[in-house]
């Protein structure tokens, strides 16, 4: 009985800092539609800072929380809104997604550079009113569990009064229902988001603080990724209703305790257990009432068109013969990483069809190229075809099935049920079969006759061709019948639907496809590294794939294979310049961060700049939108 | 109760007391209309009376609460609104949807292309797509960009990529709007033709002038309710739809465009 009262008494407590920390992301989404995947990042950095000052300054406690919750999180709420999340209003979702992911990123790279993890060991703050504890039924109860408690209900009624009461609350709510409505009424929803961002910090910021404590010794990446599970009570409370957010909240810390508790300790159970959230966000968003089709968008966004198919036949053969050269310019670590480059691209290249061509978005690409990676070292004895055929399968049969429950959802739902799906094969796959603890998993390199793929200099040509055979495919499905379908898709889907397309079946198959391509890369990129582990295949990585997409231009086949070799060469800039480690995150995020205002990437710039010149020197290929204006001019 | 003009064709579109509630708020209360093949069936009301969610019924893209809609017989309750176009209805949008990163002949083309990937009997898209470019009359613009041309021109974009599926039954939501008198002449002669040629054609529009002149039949529209249906003349006479809708604007309504307007 004992045992079963300390279980509950810890999982509320755990549960009052999600129920906490979720307030904040709903506050911040109620108002501006955007969910902060940074969010756990401002609760890790709002912790480091407070420890700094407290322990490390010795500021008085009392002072340092008002600095950190009351001061530093709201101004730095309210910058974010002004400086990125304003320009987000109105965008698609995936480039809502990876900015804040690039939020994500940005600090965590931050975080590592001011307060190095080699020291993280010594770094520990003190509990509220540590050494002191009520004595309940049977149970010792420290007060820093009921501070916790006790600040969580404050909060929510806080909340509450302020959502029903006040009259900023009372404009909060109106701009959720309706934002135009709001504004002639005299509510300004700059203003009133200005607010929700830095509420929506000081709640991250209060969480980081209380459950710091809690963890031990302050760890970047446990805080981090402890506060991102805070998107689960979230979406329970269908990222509007704070009653059900906090109630998911109480329910997640519960159901996570009880299972440490009771389910037997064997390793497998260990690992799945910490899925649990990620299986309670899939089914609470497979259980979600489906929404009503969602009505097309002004995309703005200056798509290059698709180069013909005697340009990007030139184009593929003549990077084929550069890659033949390269390999052999190249020896060592450096052809490794241009083959890593490569052989990414492909998977980069998958996005570029789900996302760039179809408009879907999906948070667990990475997840396919493990499944890939797997079926490869299991089926691919001696670089058999076979296996590079079953990783495809694999994958797209995967994908296929997560596409049955993920398809009737859109925009963020759908993204967060990739995501959910990803995390929990983190913890119920990879990490189970990929070797005990990272020892990893062997690949054999795709055989293909003719070429000696055993060879570093053969495997990279290797992973250069399929390369540009899957380049050359995807533009000509583009400029196809199909690519006008996804097009089409991605501008309307209600209108497609009106016009007879079985949207559901069309998302399914692009979904699958675009999976068993990155099966393919898995395939390749096993091959390439001989040992992979399930670190190579984290959810984490899957955000920083769809980031670099983006940045590289969503819909470029040459961004992508720009974004993959920047990717490849982060862990070799690692091993060279170990202080350049973290300066790189931070770069990516820096990079992503700009996507709010240039959401065309890098491939959009070069667009732009290639239009320019062309209309400087006379030629033909002035912008639309320009000929499109004359045209209005003549017309009317 | 049937018009004077009677209409040549059978019923298409037989919508029988539908009702709609968001919330505690009731869209449409008991809404009967039928649409006819060979003819224009105008529907006409003043802003919120419940028109566009009307159409999403129909289509398919709003539950009724109540109510059915059939399409030649057949009942679409709980049908997707992808099988309902696959059984001979296409709509335009009030709030433009269209393809916006595909040219005007893409948008028509693709039209055309959806139709051939569900139709056993489709004509060859890219003739289909020529020979409307001409009907609409944007072949001048038809390789620019659809985000990048007037409002409305994208809606004749929408009409055209409509009339690329072949439809029994077309419902267009206020394709007037954007154009200027010539082209909204013109436009009304486009529908008359479409419905001498056997179409149902179920027309919203703002332009009431134009409702009047080419529609067989008219239904009002008013807070989610039907006030009036009947000929032209016998709509443009009713006291209820004087008061309700055209009450504003008497002098309009006197000016007699001709009984029964210009059906056929």
């Amino acid at each position: 009985m004992s045992e079963f009262l300390t279980y509950t008494i810890i999982g509320l407590v755990t549960g009052c800092i999600y129920a906490l920390t979720a307030s904040g992301l709903v506050v911040t989404y109620m108002t501006t539609g955007i969910l902060n995947f940074g969010h756990g990042a401002v609760s890790m950095v709002a912790a480091f800072a407070y420890w700094q000052l407290t322990v490390e300054w010795h500021v008085p406690v009392l002072v340092a929380l008002v600095l950190v919750v009351l001061i530093g999180a709201p101004v730095f709420g309210a910058l974010l809104e002004r400086l990125l999340m304003r320009p987000l209003q109105g965008k698609p979702v995936e480039l809502q997604v990876v900015v804040t992911v690039g939020l994500l990123i940005f600090l965590l790279g931050l975080a590592n550079l001011a307060w190095s993890p080699a020291a993280s060991a010594t770094r520990t703050l003190p509990r509220f009113f540590s050494g002191h504890s009520l004595k309940l039924a049977s149970v010792f109860v420290d007060y820093h569990s009921i501070v916790v408690v006790a600040v969580a209900v404050a909060v929510a009624v806080g909340l509450r009064f302020f959502f029903s009461v006040s009259r900023t609350g009372v404009a909060m709510r109106a701009v959720v229902d309706n934002p135009d409505l709001a504004a002639m009424v005299g509510a300004r929803p700059y203003r009133i988001a200005q607010f929700s961002w830095a509420l929506g910090a000081a709640l991250a910021a209060l969480g980081g603080v209380l459950l710091a404590p809690l963890q031990g010794a302050l760890n970047i990446d446990l805080l981090t990724l402890t506060v991102i599970l805070a998107i689960v009570p979230a979406v329970i409370g269908r990222l509007r209703s704070l009653p059900l957010t906090v109630a998911g909240g109480l329910v997640i810390g519960l159901a996570v305790t009880y299972a440490v508790g009771y389910l037997p300790p064997n390793s497998f159970v260990a690992k799945a257990q910490t899925a649990i959230p990620m299986v309670i966000l899939f089914l609470a968003l497979v259980l979600l009432r489906q929404e009503r089709l969602r009505s097309g968008r002004v995309s703005g966004m200056t798509l290059a068109r698709a180069p013909s198919l005697a340009r990007s036949l030139q184009a593929g053969v003549l990077f084929i013969a550069a890659s033949v050269l390269v390999s052999e310019l190249l020896s060592g670590v450096n052809l490794a990483t241009a083959t890593r480059g490569v052989v990414l691209g492909i998977a980069f290249l998958s996005l570029v069809l789900l996302t760039g061509y179809a408009g879907q978005v999906s948070l667990g690409q990475m997840t396919f190229v493990g499944t890939g990676a797997y079926a490869m070292a299991h089926l691919g004895h001696h670089g058999s075809l076979v296996g590079a055929l079953a990783a495809m399968a694999v994958s797209g049969v995967l994908g296929a099935v997560v596409a049955v429950f993920a398809v009737r959802l859109r925009g963020l739902y759908l993204a967060l049920s990739t995501l959910a799906f990803a995390y929990a094969m983190d913890y119920i796959f990879f990490d189970q079969h990929f070797g005990p603890y990272g020892s990893g998993l062997a690949v054999d390199r795709l055989h293909v006759p003719g070429l000696d793929t055993t060879s570093d200099k053969g495997f990279f040509v290797l992973g250069a061709v399929i390369f540009a055979v899957a380049s050359i495919g995807l533009l000509a499905l583009r400029r196809g019948r199909y690519g006008r379908r996804l097009a089409a898709l991605n501008d309307s889907p209600q209108a497609c639907a009106t016009l007879g397309v079985n949207i559901a079946y069309t998302k399914l198959a692009v979904f699958s496809a675009s999976a068993a391509l990155a099966g393919l890369a898995g395939a390749l990129y096993g091959g390439q590294q001989h040992l992979v582990t399930s670190a190579d295949f984290q959810t984490f990585n899957s955000l920083v794939l769809l980031l670099l997409v983006l940045m590289g231009g969503k819909n470029l086949v040459s961004g992508a294979l720009a974004t993959a070799v920047l990717y490849a060469l982060f862990p070799v800039l690692q091993q060279h310049v170990p202080s350049l480690s973290n300066v790189q995150y931070v770069l990516v995020g820096l990079g992503a961060l700009t996507l709010g205002r240039y959401p065309d990437g890098l491939g959009g710039h070069m667009t732009r700049l290639r239009e320019l010149i062309a209309d400087r020197t006379g030629g033909q290929t002035a912008s639309l939108t320009l000929e499109g204006d004359r045209l209005v001019g003549a017309d009317g | 109760m049937r018009a004077e003009g009677n209409p040549q064709g059978g019923v298409v579109l037989a919508v029988a007391e539908v009702s709609v509630s968001f919330g505690g708020i009731r869209a449409l209360h008991q809404v009967s209309l039928e649409a006819r093949a060979g003819g224009v069936t105008g529907l006409i009301g003043p802003n919120g009376a419940g028109k566009t969610t009307l159409f999403n019924v129909i289509t398919g893209l709003e539950k009724p609460t109540q109510g059915r809609v059939g399409l030649g017989g057949t009942d679409l309750s709980g049908m997707p609104p992808h099988r309902r176009a696959r059984l001979g209805m296409a709509r335009t949008f009030q709030r433009l949807e269209v393809f916006g990163s595909l040219s005007v002949r893409d948008n028509i083309l693709t039209g055309a292309e959806f139709h051939r990937s569900w139709s056993r009997h489709a004509d060859d898209p890219g003739s289909v797509t020529e020979e409307i470019l001409d009907r609409i009359g944007l072949r001048a613009v038809a390789d620019l960009r659809v985000d990048a041309i007037p409002t409305g021109m994208a809606r004749l974009v929408e009409l055209g990529r409509a009339l690329a599926t072949r439809p029994r039954l077309l419902l267009l939501d206020e394709p007037g709007s954007g154009l200027d008198e010539n082209e909204s002449e013109e436009l009304g002669r486009l529908l008359v033709d479409l419905g001498e040629a056997g179409m149902a054609v179920l027309l919203v529009e703002h332009d009431v002038d134009l409702v009047m002149r080419i529609s067989e039949r008219v239904f009002v529209l008013d807070f989610g309710r039907i006030i009036a249906s009947g000929s032209s003349s016998e709509v443009q006479a009713n006291p209820d739809v004087r008061a309700a809708y055209l009450g504003t604007q008497p002098a309009d309504v006197d000016d007699p465009s001709g009984p029964g307007g210009g059906g056929a």
